[in-house]
């Protein structure tokens, strides 16, 4: 019996930049290859529009909608993994971009899961957010990425 | 049971780290070997929180008893359990904090949880750029 979850995984960093360059960093393959894991992203960031997150090899890695785009503070997406054979319930990952003084700003991103998936799949996300924020915030404070090894390219499930 | 877990990469030595944790030029905070009392001090000189050195493992692993001093209402709520874990992890250092509780909904974790993203923010812009950030580098007026 597989142990089912809704639970929100919330990742809480406070960076020293402005909410545009925030933004940017969040929205540009610019910025996304250097600390999403070589990552690019691809949308017009409106809401109803779609959007999609591709490996350094091209592969689709997640897809999904712009749910709420209000730059620069707040910006909402739905996530399908796609590269996995077995479909799995959409998240949403949601960031939110507050201005806390001092030239500070505190990002807050949280990944939620409307609908229960196993609790095993939290995992991924648990240890990837503090990876990737962690590599924004050093980008953004000191225009150098960090040198976390990325975790294994995922395999095609199947092959 | 109350927990509260916050993991940050940040672009040092394990070493570094570890004294930006544990001197006071960097925290003002006082701890050092197991069974020692340690103390985190306000500026204006009372004591914020106080426990004892429960294992110390430099530069990887520092386990804290921790009560808060201040507060009445989480004082009476006693101690809880702070660990700090070092990790290389390619040119940079993974620090995990685990602050928990042995009771159900502590307000003293509540409060953490919101202070610990602060402040560890901070101790990497310090580390990485040598500058903390302007939102942790002073105690709050109100507090």
């Amino acid at each position: 019996m597989t142990d089912m979850t809704t639970e929100s995984t919330v990742y809480v960093t406070y960076i020293a930049t402005t909410p545009e360059r925030l933004w940017a960093a969040l929205t540009s393959s610019e910025f996304t290859t250097r600390y999403f894991f070589g990552r690019t992203v691809e949308s017009d960031w409106k809401a109803g529009s779609p959007w999609l997150l591709r490996m350094p090899d091209s592969r689709v890695d997640v897809t999904g909608e712009v749910r709420v785009s209000d730059p620069p503070r707040r910006l909402v997406v739905s996530w399908n993994v796609d590269w996995i054979a077995e479909k799995l319930p959409e998240a949403v990952v949601s960031y939110e971009i507050e201005t806390v003084g001092g030239g500070v700003l505190r990002l807050t991103m949280t990944e939620s899961h409307p609908t229960p998936i196993p609790a095993a799949l939290l995992e991924g996300g648990r240890k990837g957010w503090p990876m990737i924020l962690s590599g924004l915030k050093s980008l953004l404070e000191t225009g150098k990425p960090l040198g976390i090894p990325a975790p294994q390219p995922p395999k095609e499930e199947g092959e | 049971m109350s927990r509260f877990v916050h993991v940050i990469y940040i672009r040092t030595t394990p070493e570094k780290l570890w004294d930006a944790l544990t001197k006071p030029e960097f925290t003002r905070a006082y701890w050092c070997e197991a069974g020692s009392a340690w103390r985190l001090m306000i500026p204006d000189g009372r004591i914020g929180d106080s426990g004892e050195v429960v294992e110390i493992d430099r530069p990887r692993r520092l386990v804290l008893s921790w009560r808060n001093e201040f507060l009445p209402e989480l004082r009476a709520e006693g101690y809880s359990c702070a660990t700090f874990e070092i990790e290389q992890v390619g040119d940079t250092v993974k620090l995990t904090v685990t602050h928990e509780m042995d009771r159900d909904d502590s307000k003293l974790i509540d409060g953490v949880s919101n202070g610990w993203p602060a402040i560890l923010s901070s101790l990497k812009s310090l580390l990485e750029t040598g500058t903390a950030l302007a939102v942790t580098s002073r105690w709050p007026d109100n507090v």
